[in-house]
């Protein structure tokens, strides 16, 4: 899900520096009131560890293999806001130091993957775990549903960047000047194998050291809660989903206004670019979940075996693919994103809510 | 400062009263009493687990009890007396600890800024700073790795590191965490020496070991920690290590059977000193 | 006591002669040995690339905050070019940066091209068809002789790689590939603790900073831990596993990990602490430019600038 450099208009890149910069300080100031000078040790190992697992290669059905990113489990075990910053950390060495994933999109990479990925799923696991007993099931399907959440989130939102690109930056003779598809392919052709294979590898994932922990180690699963009451501040969901609410909504629309913007970027000339059929270029896109080129391992290890696996999938779905303007797929991508999240946060609290009462009466 | 040394000029190093403590309900610590007075030389030994590292953690001020009370030179630690500024500050330049965990104390990017961590959080001017490094890293041998990643490090020259990021503080008071332990030979003999070296320097030096081999070299007054969590005796270093039956009660050394040619019989037995006997 | 002591009696059976029998399955590669290898990968291109930074080469030389900035302003120039060949200019003068860096040429390409490039060229490679993306055609593969349609959508009349879908495609992967070879140099040339205290000067917090380099620190003795954990399990795994098993151990890891990462941390943070660490990192700043630097910078500027001009001057 990383987007690496070359992929996206400096624009862009820019527009999501600006929007991570202010979630930075946001969640570096909850971290400072709840977790004191703690903090610094804690969060980086909560990166070293992040950094780590998304190096173990899970066994997918079919013999090929995928990963985790973990931010879920993080930011419950060290809190939402400070896996923020230690996702976002990792995220930061990847580039910097091994020259993996780009320095000028790491600000788009610390949004979706770093940002909205471990928030997301942290606030649905909270949601849906709400009074459920420490030890009880519903807290690891909590856990699972979060990951699900969380990875989906932050995958559209990647979807969304990737598919503005296509959408409005061309050159005067109609080519695309970096990542070639709108939104209408790049949405379906990134969240099919997501929602299908790499959102359930962070399900499963979660859900199964959520387990793990809470047979041996539950005070970890306790962590935050402590730290929380210790310090002063508590974690406040209306805020932020209202935070978070406004952020989706801004992505986009922000970026279009860059776009215009630098009109000789050619906002003008895209309306006319899109009308695509997908078959055929689905085999590949199905690929987009491989996104994640590990350090250095042989090429095709893992991306373009779990693409394959999706691929047929992705082959499936259609998409509307009439010739429609700019602004409507922005619009339609914005209302997707919202309407996404709040379907995933708002189902799975009704789900849950019955069975909760239920326990209780 | 100096008047404060002079106003507690008679008091004990470090008073331990009835301290108790426990992490989340287990406990470590169930009433411990002692006291070091300055320029002593203490071992502290005691099974696995019998809480000589929560010990040390609450004299370097890092844990704080749950019931009894903890002086140091007539002054009380406390999460209140640490948090305050001043305190704090000449308390982390007089006290040092070297962990036995080395991984864990050693988490900068270089060497050099492992050893400069210490100064530079006391505020010591940078090229005071820059003087110690240097200093440190020449007396410990260090000079080849000054620019190399703790990782790339093996298990003694952590030690020697973690040892130097201390050194560089220059504390009065040394507390070392079984300082031995998982080294090779020489290290631990080269750390029994320095440790010899800052005693006759006038420094406090408490350590809490295992290591019954080296317990005479490193104290002069040694402290047995039961499996109860409670001091269970203390003495002069050789007193107490021919003192059977205290070793035997606080799980230093056992019993079990041995067979030599074909006799079985029982004797207590350590396994850090060799075993030789003749039958 | 039996014979052995204090051992139970199966535990001092001795076994016969060493006749493995059987037949003998080739071992299809687990997940569990796949994630060893990377992870070992992962300690060996570290201390590789710690070997080539601390070799002497033009770009060692560099001061890391002069070279940051000159990186910084190159890659954005591989985004903001919007002609291919002057992308390639660029990668090429990357290229040529790493052979004045001393990085062996196979081992530089390599490393850049696998495989972020060669993967954005497989995505890239349906969009050159003008079934997905208009475009004045190049080479008409299949006319179909009069509009074809599939439902609502129509496939046009021809199948056919367009121009602009062949420039398009060209483009994202010399981006890519030139994006990808700047950071990969910085990163090569760079040692990292001198990457860390460049970051100071961009106003990154030092706080941030702080966590960085502890980060980075602390995923070399994770490294150590997982591959730990792993190899006792692949030692004592007689055939494969189920990709099931597989899954939980590798959760079970992970579990595992994340406690003893916690407790790591608690301990790190007394380390800290005992040593003055009040939340407030204090940092000695160590910087010299030469004039050397500066002729870098500048030459990195103008270059950028000569580029960007010409790019657009072309139209
Ligand atoms: N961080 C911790 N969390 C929970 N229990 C701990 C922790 N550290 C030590 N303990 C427990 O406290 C007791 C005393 O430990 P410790 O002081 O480390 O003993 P020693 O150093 O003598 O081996 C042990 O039972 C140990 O398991
Ligand atoms: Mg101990």
């Amino acid at each position: 899900m990383h987007i690496p450099d070359g992929y996206i208009s400096p624009q862009t890149a820019g527009g999501l520096w600006a929007l991570v910069v202010p979630a930075w300080y946001a969640a570096g100031y909850k971290v400072r009131r709840t977790l004191d000078a703690r903090q610094a040790p804690l969060i980086a190992i909560g990166a070293a560890f992040t950094f780590i697992i998304m190096m173990f290669n899970i066994p997918l059905p079919g013999g090929t293999t995928g990963h985790a990113v973990g931010g879920t489990i993080v930011a419950i075990v060290i809190g939402p806001w400070a896996a923020v910053i230690a996702v976002s950390v990792a995220l930061a060495i990847q580039a910097l130091f091994f020259g993996d994933g780009g320095i000028l999109a790491l600000g788009a990479n610390c949004f979706n993957i770093g940002f909205i990925l471990p928030v997301t799923g942290y606030l649905t696991y909270r949601l849906i775990a709400r009074g459920a007993a420490e030890g009880s099931a519903r807290r690891w399907i909590a856990a699972g549903v979060g990951g699900w959440t969380g990875l989906n989130l932050a995958a559209l939102l990647t979807a969304v960047v990737f598919g503005l690109q296509g959408e409005l930056y061309t050159a005067a003779d109609g080519s695309a000047l970096y990542s070639p598809y709108g939104l209408a392919t790049a949405i379906p052709a990134m969240m099919v194998p997501h929602l299908a294979v790499a959102g359930v590898v962070e399900a499963v994932m979660t859900s199964l050291v959520y387990i793990f922990l809470q047979r041996t180690n539950p005070a970890l699963l306790q962590n935050y809660k402590t730290a929380r009451a210790g310090g002063e501040s508590r974690f406040e969901l209306r805020p932020l989903i209202i935070g978070l609410a406004l952020l989706l909504v801004c992505t986009p629309i922000g970026l279009l206004a860059t776009g215009t913007a630098w009109g000789e970027w050619g906002a003008d000339e895209v309306a006319d670019e899109v009308g695509y059929v997908p078959e055929g270029m689905d085999r590949y896109a199905g690929a987009w979940t491989g996104l994640l080129p590990d350090y250095g391992f042989p090429a095709g290890e893992e991306g373009e075996s779990l693409g394959e696996g999706a691929a047929e999938t992705a082959g499936v779905v259609s998409v509307d693919a009439a010739r429609k303007s700019a602004p409507a797929y922005l619009v339609s991508g914005v209302v997707g994103l919202a309407l996404a999240s709040v379907a995933a946060l708002l189902s799975a609290r009704f789900l849950f809510r019955g069975r909760q009462e239920g326990n209780r009466g | 400062m100096a008047d404060m040394a002079a106003k507690n000029a008679d008091a004990p190093l470090f008073l331990v009263e009835d301290v108790h403590f426990s992490y989340e309900g287990a406990p470590a610590l169930a009433g411990a009493t002692l006291s070091v007075e300055r320029g002593e030389r203490v071992a502290l030994l005691g099974a696995n687990g019998s809480g000589k590292s929560t010990l040390l953690k609450m004299l370097d001020g890092l844990l704080f009890p749950d019931r009894g009370r903890i002086g140091f030179m007539g002054q009380e630690l406390s999460e209140a007396t640490l948090r305050l500024d001043s305190f704090s500050r000449e308390f982390r330049r007089r006290v040092g600890f070297v962990f036995q965990n080395a991984d864990a104390q050693l988490f900068s990017p270089t060497v050099r800024d492992e050893v400069a961590f210490g100064p530079l959080h006391l505020g010591l001017p940078d090229d005071e700073v820059e003087r110690r490094v240097e200093d440190t890293i020449h007396i410990l041998g260090l000079g080849h790795l000054k620019e190399r990643a703790p990782y790339h490090l093996s298990g003694g020259e952590k030690k020697r590191v973690a040892l130097a990021s201390v050194l560089a503080i220059n504390p009065d008071v040394l507390l070392f965490d079984e300082p031995t332990a998982g080294l090779d030979p020489k290290t631990s003999s080269f750390l029994v020496s320095l440790a010899g070296d800052l005693h006759e320097a006038g420094k406090t030096i408490i350590t809490a070991t295992q290591d019954l081999s080296i317990v005479g070299d490193i104290a002069d007054r040694a402290l047995v920690m039961g499996e109860d969590h409670r001091l269970a005796g203390e003495g002069p270093p050789a007193a107490v290590l021919a003192d059977r039956e205290l070793l035997l009660r606080a799980n230093l050394i056992h019993d079990h059977p041995h067979r030599h040619g074909g006799v079985e019989h029982y004797h207590p037995h350590s396994h850090v000193e060799g075993h030789e006997h003749g039958h | 006591m039996a014979d052995g002591g204090m051992l139970p009696a199966w535990m001092t059976e001795r076994p016969g002669g060493f006749e493995p029998g059987g037949p003998d399955r080739a071992v299809r590669q687990s997940a569990l040995a796949r994630t060893l290898l990377g992870l070992g990968r992962l300690a060996r291109d570290t201390i590789y690339s710690e070997k080539v930074a601390a070799r002497p080469g033009l770009m060692q030389g560099v001061d890391p905050r002069v070279k940051v900035a000159g990186v910084l302003v190159l890659l954005l120039l591989a985004s903001l070019l919007r002609h291919w060949y002057l992308v390639l200019g660029l990668y090429l003068v990357s290229v040529a940066m790493a052979a004045a860096a001393s990085i062996p040429a196979w081992f530089f390409m390599k490393r850049v091209w696998m495989f972020i490039p060669l993967f954005a060229a497989v995505i890239a490679l349906p969009s050159i068809f003008n079934v997905v993306r208009d475009g004045d055609p190049l080479w008409v593969i299949w006319d179909f002789g009069g509009e074809v349609r599939l439902g609502p959508w129509s496939l046009g009349t021809s199948l056919a790689i367009t121009q602009q879908g062949v420039r398009g495609a060209v483009m994202l992967v010399l981006r890519v590939a030139a994006s990808v070879s700047l950071g990969v140099l910085l990163a090569l040339t760079t040692r990292w603790n001198e990457l860390l205290r460049a970051l100071r000067v961009f106003h990154v917090p030092r706080l941030f900073v702080l966590i960085l380099s502890m980060t980075y620190r602390y995923i070399f003795l994770l490294l150590a831990m997982a591959t730990e954990m792993f190899t006792a399990r692949a030692s004592r795994m007689v055939g494969p596993a189920s990709p099931r098993e597989d899954r939980r151990f590798l959760a079970a890891g992970m579990g595992a990990l994340l406690g003893k990462s916690h407790a790591l941390s608690e301990e790190v943070y007394a380390a800290m602490v005992s040593r003055g660490f009040d939340g407030e990192p204090v940092t000695a700043s160590r910087f010299r430019t030469a004039a050397a630097d500066w002729v870098w910078l500048a030459s990195t500027a103008t270059l950028a600038l000569s580029l960007l001009a010409g790019d657009r001057i072309i139209g």
